[in-house]
């Protein structure tokens, strides 16, 4: 015999948590600090309650402008000579926006965690924002946004939220904003935006690393020490839908060989009673290799190198999409299954088999989705940003486990509604738009492609 | 020397050979209950015959459509209920397979990367085979083909190496060579190459050595050895390529964007090494000197988080340093060339003791980063012993980077990245009317 034909039995749990943090005051300010022993780098970030849901209309993008412009320069030292201060540490800054929180810090190895936290405050604090500085900024990111748009992906996303999202729903853009959104952005609107949401009151650190050797109340207080609210919170967030039913956008790209698919709608917040049931439902539609809808496009079909869906929660509201990437002459078949096995999730839910298999794998992977400081730095990050508790990791785990089929058909029956897909097609119209336009999900508008 | 962490780090391991000659390297690490389970085989798309190019990469989807005790589909399903994670990648070359898992799953690793390194052929068959040549080739749509810029890969490997060497054609191969790969192929591909005695296993994570390398003994020692590979094809080329070659392509893209590849000598070498802290003093962070020059003080290059100048891993007689330089919009893609060419030139002038004490931190930091998860570590073990015969180098690697001097900088910047040994790849927007004619 050559190969062993039994399954092996499986080991004994290893018993595991999300790591144990505490969190203190240090100065005013929030610190949340996780010890994880043994590891060479740490992690010191802040969260700001600064994400971009509530830029103002038109201007889209600031959030992520004010992030990238904090490293590039300060009262004290020039864009050059503060990179060149955190790379002499070791330490790799990162700066960025999604829809609910600023973030930004430096992965370092231990031993230089407090020069770095300096760095940090000099940057959050006393970010000098010359105007030569800020219009570079800007000008590289409408750049970035621009190559960004030419690739499929990137350019159906965009398409997909403006026909989604309603006029004035800060949801409409993307949460980087868009060329015309970033151009309209002049230094004072940085400077405003910043004055206005990068405060103390609105910052936690966070502080993750092998802390045996490290004065956490010293890093607190290097960064709030004397650190004053300039003026206060955020705007009010319109996030509203456009009116519900079906229609299709198709984004023109003559000569495309292939055709890039989304289909989907609005989607409910992250704080809701369901969002496990929910979630683990799109598991089983298109979180996993073996989901639904890979196994259908990819695996029996061979339309696509992949084929995925599921829910993005945000703060204030979300959305439901599927997408794959199809080769061009296969594009109304691959839209049809995408749609069948939507409409099959909504009207029949799914199997038991289906459902052990996701809850067996979302609660297992736990520990390998935490075993580094920065994922455990981003997960406490998502504690500050919807304000969980210390035991928010292990109970959501728990939930999963005790998530139950019925739980499962309920949140595909209300959460995913067919009558309201949009679907977005970049691609070559020619090839598809005759019977795209009868093919049952809804009128059909055609734009070029243009930005 | 000055090291930004106080000791260097060495991550100990245990190197062992099985009676079919598979090689297992088991570290441990108790940080976190978790266990990397990963797979080199010694062999990638430089090994593939003429008229078969892909193969290599369509025969590793083929890995994961099932094998002898394993169904289809049953590959991904298995690992996933036991909430781990798993991939496969193909290159030049090598190829590999890997899992995470809880690390009470470890056995269910090895029992599957077992199952398909012996009985793949029970299960292989044609309507495996033309399914996953439609999702490869889909692949090779949404990665390149449909993708600005795309083609970059393929320009560099056809202009940097002659259509004699293997490395002339990239990994995911022709459409053309696809559609011809048959069954028979596919057998004769896995009756040559796969075996354990070209394979190393690299388990790291919460085990026990001797109990992992019980349960790999278990698993994989009753698949025979193979005992005797072809000899792949000659790789043998100069290690430079002795003149400046270049290539405008004109395509559907946003901006302008110029790569700049240069011949080197390949990984495991000495001049590799230099080349790595020479590309971070260059290239490597926002504090660089391209940095500086390029993107703060022109305002010709647009920035990206990722290193402007980088190397390929290649050991076929000759690897690639390459610069990514795209164009901030409306710059003459000329201009930023010649500026980027004048920087890299400057270096003549030396390199001072900040600038290496930046690299030599940098470089460290990204080594801890790469290696503290369990994944990285166990491909890196794999990498060494596949590709230099030896798992240990994992940990000689930063004192090599450590121990390179400002004047060894000097010295691989003026012998490597010099226009007689550079590859120069240009792509330019369509105008309007051409992109017309074009569809």
């Amino acid at each position: 015999m050559t190969l062993i034909s039994q399954r092996p039995p499986v080991g004994t749990p290893r018993p595991w948590r999300f790591p144990a943090f505490e969190r203190r005051t240090v100065s005013g300010g929030r610190v949340l600090a996780a010890h994880l022993p043994g590891r060479p780098l740490a992690v010191a970030a802040l969260v700001i309650d600064a994400g971009a849901s509530a830029e103002p209309l038109g201007r889209e993008g600031i959030a992520e402008l004010v992030a990238r412009a904090l490293s590039e320069g300060t009262t004290t030292r020039d864009s050059h000579g503060f990179a060149v201060a955190g790379e002499r540490l070791g330490a790799t800054w990162r700066a960025s926006t999604d829809w609910d929180s600023l973030r930004c810090g430096f992965e370092v190895p231990v031993s230089g965690l407090a020069a770095a936290t300096e760095l940090l405050a000099e940057a959050v604090r006393d970010a000098a924002f010359e105007d030569d500085t800020l219009a570079r900024v800007r000008d590289e990111r409408i750049d970035e946004v621009s190559i960004d748009l030419s690739q499929p992906a990137a350019r159906a996303a965009d398409a997909f939220a403006a026909e989604v999202f309603g006029d004035t729903s800060r949801y409409r853009r993307s949460d980087g904003g868009d060329v015309a959104s970033l151009s309209a952005i002049a230094n004072d609107d940085v400077r405003g935006y910043y004055a206005d949401r990068l405060n103390p009151s609105a910052a936690t650190l966070v502080v993750v690393g092998d802390l045996e050797s490290v004065d956490v109340e010293a890093l607190g207080r290097i960064v709030f020490d004397g650190w004053k609210d300039q003026a206060s919170g955020p705007a009010t967030s319109d996030v509203s839908s456009r009116a519900p039913g079906r229609r299709v956008v198709v984004v023109d790209r003559p000569g495309s060989v292939q055709s890039m698919l989304l289909v989907g709608h609005d989607g409910p917040p992250r704080k809701i009673d369901d969002y496990v049931a929910m979630t683990t439902m799109a598991l089983v539609l298109g979180g996993m290799f073996s989901s639904r809808l890979n196994l259908k496009i990819r695996e029996e079909k061979g339309y696509a190198y992949g084929a995925f869906g599921g829910f993005d929660t945000r703060k204030h509201g979300g959305m439901f999409v599927a997408r794959a990437a199809v080769q061009s002459d296969v594009t109304i078949s691959a839209l049809a299954d995408l749609v069948a096995e939507i409409e099959r999730m909504h009207a029949g839910g799914v199997e038991p088999d289906e459902l052990e298999q996701a809850r067996a794998y979302r609660a297992g992977v736990f520990p390998i989705n935490f075993a580094g400081v920065m994922s455990v730095a981003s997960g406490l990050g998502e504690i500050v940003v919807h304000d969980f508790g210390d035991d928010h990791f292990d109970e959501l785990r728990q939930r999963i486990l005790d998530v139950t089929k019925d739980e499962l058909d309920a949140s595909a029956s209300s959460r995913i509604r067919p009558d309201d897909l949009v679907t977005v097609v970049v691609g070559d119209a020619d090839g598809f738009v005759t019977e795209l336009k009868s093919a049952g999900l809804g009128p059909v508008t055609i734009v070029p492609d243009e930005q | 020397m000055l090291a930004p962490v106080a000791a260097l780090p060495h991550y100990p391991f245990s190197e062992h050979r099985l009676d079919n000659g598979l090689r297992v390297v088991i570290s441990e690490d108790h940080l976190a209950p978790v266990v990397a389970v990963n797979v080199w085989y010694d062999v990638g798309s430089r090994h593939e015959s003429p008229g078969r190019t892909g193969f290599a990469h369509l025969f590793e989807h083929l890995m994961f459509q099932g094998s002898a005790n394993v169904a289809r589909g049953e590959h991904f399903t298995t690992v996933n209920a036991a909430g781990g994670t798993l991939n496969g990648t193909t290159w030049c070359d090598r190829t590999n397979y890997f899992e995470t898992l809880p690390s009470h799953h470890l056995a269910t690793g090895l029992w599957l990367e077992a199952d398909r390194m012996g009985g793949l052929l029970d299960a292989l068959d044609q309507a495996n085979l033309d399914n996953q040549r439609e999702v490869v080739k889909n692949e090779k749509r949404q990665t390149r083909d449909n993708q600005p810029y795309g083609s970059w890969l393929e320009h560099l490997h056809e202009l940097c190496y002659p259509p004699s060497h293997p490395y002339h054609h990239t990994t995911i191969g022709s459409m053309a060579d696809l559609d011809a790969a048959s069954l028979d192929d596919a057998r004769a591909f896995y009756a040559t190459w796969y075996a354990p005695d070209n394979a190393v296993l690299s388990v790291v994570g919460d085990v026990d050595t001797a109990e992992t390398l019980d349960l790999a003994n278990r698993y994989f020692g009753g698949i025979p050895a193979k005992r005797g590979f072809p000899t792949p094809p000659p790789t043998d080329i100069e290690r430079r390529l002795g003149k400046e070659v270049r290539r405008t392509v004109t395509d559907r893209v946003p901006v302008p964007r110029t790569f700049v590849a240069y011949r080197t000598a390949p990984f495991g070498s000495k001049e590799f090494d230099a080349l790595q802290v020479a590309t971070t003093v260059l290239g490597g962070g926002r504090g660089s000197r391209l940095y500086k020059a390029l993107v703060l003080d022109k305002q010709l290059l647009q920035p990206s988080d990722g290193a402007v100048v980088d190397s390929w891993p290649f050991i076929g007689g000759a690897t690639l340093t390459i610069a990514d330089l795209p164009a901030r919009e409306g710059v003459d893609i000329d201009v930023l060339e010649a500026a980027y060419h004048a920087e890299v030139e400057r270096i003549a002038s030396g390199v001072t003791a900040e600038e290496m004490e930046r690299a030599h931190a940098l470089i460290t930091s990204h080594w801890l980063h790469h290696l503290s998860s369990v994944e990285g570590r166990a491909d890196t073990f794999g990498q060494y012993a596949t590709l230099l015969g030896e798992p240990g180098l994992l940990n000689e690697a930063l004192p090599k980077w450590l121990a390179v001097t400002a004047e060894d900088v000097v010295a691989v910047t003026a012998a490597v990245l010099n226009e007689d040994n550079r590859a120069v790849v240009t792509f330019l927007p369509d105008a309007p009317d051409e992109q017309e004619a074009a569809a």
